[in-house]
């Protein structure tokens, strides 16, 4: 996969950056991502992810967008109520990067099945476990994240590190990764977890720095403290079953 | 445990303003985010126009707003999530001239600058004018971000950094790139500081200062403390006006 002139341009101040360059682009060109979920911190990750150059986004939920979203989640625009969310949250993604390919899924069954096809997944909604289980089967790379209020966590599961069913469940609770998904969210909180799932994602596909596996990233924006708790493998897990 | 806003907190930020320097990297996400909470009133100021190069980072514009101001572009961003948001556009250079008079009408001045001499002139015209400041920076994988407000007891920039560093010692994004998803954190982040200073509720980061690192997802916090010998708001000030800062900064513009 090579670069056209334009994209040499509008990707120039990546390429520069000796951690991406020419071949970290064309990478980030050949990725496929998956994001569940185009709430407050989905919304804000896809943003981030449609302009860093991702090649192919699938935007997953099968909420309607309303007009309490707006407040939380800026992908979205007002005259976009009563659509599909991730249909909504494609316009904007396709407007920042036209190059993209930015596909939609908006029926509650459609997420799991389509997860093999993917790079990364980036979950912000919807069944957590499934798609965990599925990440799991199919050795996929997935960033869990999610905001509520002020507060919000985020971690990266890679196969052989801890996966979501490892976290005990108060922990994940407190965390945030709650069964039910995402609720309100103040939409600066979302931003700062939305763009570190992105960053995450964008670092599992380069292949550079540290990412999140192995410890439980959260932010508390009344207060601005940031904290990070060691996540580890759970002998007896259900999902990825150490013994 | 993350609690959203409550009614009071929604009517204080109905009635309140914000006056943005730069609607690049930093300033796309604290646009969206200020508009979705509400803020009422949200100044731009960037005289420059959109570049297919800002677009791998600034989320605020489109690929077809390529050529257009960026105020201008912003603006159509803001009234698509919140019509309601006054805008008021300021597709001007921040000059010593225009500084005082522009930031008087605003509660809270946002810096999302790319240069030095900007950001010694927001700093100054911030204290002259008693506004706190939320102040973020980005290079390469790396961000600072703080608040500055004097008028409570925090440091100001100066204090932080009482001289800039030397003309060409500090490369501009142009020359040393830029990670495209670091300025979503920071401004995020800049623009959440912001709502709390507009609220009054929850501890900003007056007085102290986070360092962030990408690559290693790592967040370090340092207190920082007012200088009594700061030029401006120290014990004594030497600086009563605001000066030539391209001159101060050595006259180079990154």
């Amino acid at each position: 996969m090579s670069l056209t002139e334009q994209e040499i341009l509008r990707y120039s101040r990546h390429i520069i950056l000796p951690e991406v360059g020419g071949r970290g682009q064309k990478r980030l060109k050949a990725a496929s991502v998956l994001v569940a979920g185009l709430g407050p911190t989905g919304s804000a990750a896809a943003l981030y992810l449609a302009a860093a150059g991702i090649g192919r986004i699938t935007l997953w939920d099968p909420g309607i967008l309303t007009p309490a979203d707006l407040e939380g989640a800026v992908a979205h625009d007002r005259s976009r109520v009563g659509l599909p969310r991730a249909r909504s949250a494609r316009e904007p993604l396709a407007a920042i990067n036209p190059e993209a390919e930015i596909l939609v899924l908006d029926r509650e069954s459609d997420v799991a099945a389509a997860i093999p096809e993917y790079q990364v997944v980036v979950a912000t909604a919807g069944d957590w476990r499934d798609l965990q289980r599925e990440a799991l089967r199919h050795g996929v790379d997935a960033v869990f994240a999610a905001t509520h209020g002020s507060m919000g966590s985020a971690f990266v599961y890679k196969p052989g590190h801890p996966c979501l069913a490892c976290i005990p469940a108060e922990k994940a609770l407190a965390a945030g990764l709650r069964p039910e998904g995402e609720g309100y969210a103040i939409a600066a909180a979302a931003g700062v977890i939305g763009v570190v799932a992105a960053t995450e994602a964008v670092k599992l596909i380069l292949g550079i720095g540290s990412p999140l596996t192995d410890r439980l990233f959260s932010y508390e924006g009344w207060d601005a403290r940031f904290r990070e708790s060691p996540l580890s493998r759970r002998h007896g897990c259900e999902l990825c079953g150490v013994e | 445990m993350g609690e959203p806003f409550l009614p009071a907190e929604k009517a204080k930020l109905a009635q309140s303003s914000v006056l943005l320097i730069g609607c690049g990297g930093l300033g796309s996400p604290i646009a969206y985010q200020l508009a979705a909470a509400g803020v009422g009133r949200i100044g731009l100021c960037d005289m420059d126009t959109v570049d297919l190069s800002n677009l791998q980072r600034q989320v605020l514009h489109f690929t077809t707003d390529i050529g257009r101001l960026k105020v201008e572009s912003g603006a159509a961003k803001i009234a698509g999530l919140r019509p309601e948001v006054a805008v008021e556009l300021h597709p001007v250079a921040l000059t010593r001239e225009n500084a005082l008079e522009l930031f008087a009408r605003y509660d809270l001045v946002i810096d999302g600058s790319d240069n030095f001499a900007t950001r010694y002139l927001v700093n100054d015209a911030c204290v002259l004018t008693g506004r706190p400041q939320v102040h973020g920076s980005i290079f390469r994988f790396d961000g600072q971000i703080t608040v500055f407000h004097p008028g409570s007891g925090g440091p100001c920039y100066r204090c932080l950094y009482p001289t800039p560093p030397p003309p060409g010692s500090v490369p501009s994004c142009a020359m040393a790139g830029v990670i495209g998803v670091l300025p979503g954190f920071v401004g995020s982040l800049m623009a959440m500081e912001g709502l709390k200073l507009l609220t009054g509720r929850g501890n900003t980061l007056n007085g102290r200062l986070l360092i962030y690192n990408a690559l290693e997802m790592d967040v370090a916090e340092v207190q920082i403390k007012r200088s009594p010998a700061c030029p401006i708001c120290g014990e004594s000030p030497t600086i009563h006006e605001l000066i030539d800062y391209e001159l101060f900064c050595g006259g180079v513009g990154e």
